[in-house]
């Protein structure tokens, strides 16, 4: 974080504050498709941007189960001892 | 052996002791040595030596009895009670509790035992009014300072109702009856008020001296709102500071309007969830209604925008509840995440985000590489492969050293795949068969490298793929060659690959 040259006896926990507002907005932003598409402007409220993560992240968790499920199932069919198979190990166990 | 000299009485020494007596007929030991209450009245010392009772001191009957402990306890009557005798004495005499144990400084750190007592409440949700129903147990919390003692007469009164609730809580017991009567009077007119601006409704009548119906109304959420702008999150927060000044500004309230609280009735105690609440709002509470004080005197314009003003800090406080709620809620979501910071917690669950999304991308991409083989996969997925690979090493700190051979041997895993199935989504694509990475790689140089763009922006996103391909089944690999990043690569490759081996069966 940036230390701005705000006053920061009054603005300390604000300036905190308007930093983190930012990240998430960007962070937001880059990742979610659903608030970049459906959100065009810039009104997007906090709450909803820590609500579109929350459930982001959760796909994305439910998403690599899948895929590793997949893998691991991959990983039965094919030669153990072949140098796919260690990377199907591999992608899996991180 | 040693004396062991006890105030506070050993209860198991006790009772075998008591237990003792009774099958001893030369006892003339007290029957509750608990108590300290001794049926002669006169001071004893009970020395416990060796399971024997060497009874010394004034007494001059020495008794002797055989015991289990070696324990010594000393009875006094009369003489200042061991604390947990005293908690006892409390439903007798809640008088010399409070003698005991002098207000002070204690009362300020009693606001910080009890969020440290209760269980973490999310300061978004209010306890429902009926939780103010509850005797007032931890009213006592609420420093009255000085002015506790002024209607003595009366907390005695309101003390016999409450004395259940006291048992323990020795030091604020004076101030209990005065804070209780204080705060119940407000929750009682606020009862009926919406839940929210219940709890507020105290804040003014603690500060207030005249208690007007509208006063009390504007109050309410003009209190409520606003203090809980300032300092509902306090523990463990930067605010913390807020807390500590709350309390102080809440005992001088409280010692300001305790004279007031003279025609409160008892009422159930508000959840130490509300105490503490309570304490927040008073904070901003108190400025709220000295201003509203002040502003009454000028008419009632100014009262209504200081109501609006509170109202927009209702809400303002209510979208502050509720991204602070979001906050928690992703914070579990993010593994090993230890961060009290927010910020940095922002930080953690954007890294932990985009590693998600690499990993996803990974795996899908091992997922569509190992059944099939994609002349187009095979050019660029290397590629791509070793980009994100390198990506994902880093944001995801993998502890085990990335192999990056694995990203390069998959032209030749792709060469030495079985051979697709020849019914596959994507007829366009050559059906590389067997072993031949000379021809796998062949139709590969001829493509378009702008096809590769676009098959590469398509993985750049799975996430959109994941949820495009979300209320579908996941393809069978055996079914379709088709996987969750191939889909879209699927259509927007295939004119480019049609032109190139049309060798498909």
């Amino acid at each position: 974080m940036s230390s701005s040259r705000r006053s920061r006896q009054a603005s300390s926990s604000s300036r905190i504050n308007d930093d983190q507002i930012t990240e998430l907005i960007s962070k937001l932003r880059q990742s979610i498709p659903e608030i970049r598409q459906n959100r065009r402007s810039n009104t997007v409220s906090a709450s909803k941007v820590l609500q579109e993560t929350c459930n982001y992240i959760r796909n994305l968790n439910k998403e690599a189960d899948d895929l590793s499920d997949r893998l691991s199932q991959l990983l039965e069919t094919i030669d153990p001892n072949s140098p796919q198979a260690a990377v199907i190990r591999s992608l899996i166990n991180e | 052996m040693n004396h062991h000299h006890h105030f506070v009485p050993d209860f198991e020494t006790d009772d075998d002791y008591v237990n003792a007596n009774t099958n001893s007929s030369s006892s003339n030991l007290p029957r509750k040595p608990i108590i300290g209450e001794e049926e002669d009245g006169d001071l004893m010392e009970l020395l416990w030596h060796n399971g024997q009772v060497v009874l010394q001191n004034q007494r001059p009957n020495t008794k002797k009895q055989p015991l289990s402990s070696s324990a010594a306890v000393k009875l006094h009557n009369g003489a200042p009670p061991p604390p947990l005798d005293h908690n006892l004495f409390i439903q007798e005499d809640e008088m010399s509790s409070w003698l005991h144990y002098p207000l002070g400084s204690n009362d300020f750190c009693s606001d910080l035992f009890f969020p440290a007592a209760r269980p973490p409440v999310p300061s978004s949700v209010r306890p429902p009014e009926p939780s103010s129903m509850r005797p007032p147990a931890p009213s006592p919390v609420r420093p009255p300072a000085p002015s506790s003692v002024k209607p003595p007469v009366r907390n005695f009164m309101n003390f016999s109702r409450l004395r259940g609730d006291f048992t323990g809580r020795n030091g604020r017991g004076e101030s209990g009856p005065s804070i209780a009567k204080s705060t119940v009077r407000e929750s009682a007119k606020v009862n009926p008020s919406a839940t929210p601006a219940s709890s507020a409704a105290r804040e003014p009548d603690l500060t207030r001296r005249t208690d007007g119906a509208d006063s009390r109304g504007a109050g309410d959420l003009g209190s409520k709102s606003a203090v809980d702008g300032g300092g509902a999150y306090t523990v463990g927060h930067n605010r913390k500071g807020k807390a500590v000044v709350t309390t102080e500004r809440t005992s001088e309230n409280l010692g300001a309007s305790s004279s007031v609280a003279s025609k409160s009735e008892i009422e159930p105690l508000e959840t130490i969830v509300d105490e503490r609440k309570r304490k927040e709002r008073e904070e901003v509470g108190s400025t709220e209604c000295r201003n509203e004080e002040a502003k009454q005197g000028r008419g009632s314009s100014s009262t209504k925008r200081s109501r609006a003003a509170e109202v927009h800090n209702l809400s303002e406080r209510k979208r502050r509840d509720r991204i602070n709620e979001r906050m928690k809620a992703l914070q579990e979501l993010i593994p090993r995440c230890n961060k009290s910071d927010k910020a940095s917690m922002l930080d953690e669950a954007i890294e932990y985000m985009k590693s998600l999304q690499l990993q996803i991308q990974m795996m899908s991409m091992g997922c569509g590489m190992m059944p099939m083989m994609y002349t187009s996969m095979q050019q660029y997925m290397p590629h791509m492969a070793m980009g994100m690979g390198m990506g994902v090493e880093m944001g995801m700190n993998r502890p085990t050293p990335p192999p990056p051979p694995p990203f390069m041997p998959f032209p030749n895993m792709l060469a030495s795949q079985r051979p697709l199935p020849p019914q596959t989504r994507m007829g366009g694509y050559p059906a590389v068969q067997a072993s031949d990475p000379s021809r796998v790689y062949g139709p590969n140089q001829q493509f378009d490298p702008n096809s590769s763009q676009a098959q590469f922006s398509g993985y750049m996103d799975p996430f959109q793929q994941f949820r495009s391909l979300h209320p579908s089944q996941p393809p069978q690999f055996q079914n379709q060659a088709a996987s969750y990043p191939s889909s879209s690569r699927v259509s927007s490759s295939k004119e480019s690959e049609d032109h190139g081996n049309q060798t498909t069966s």
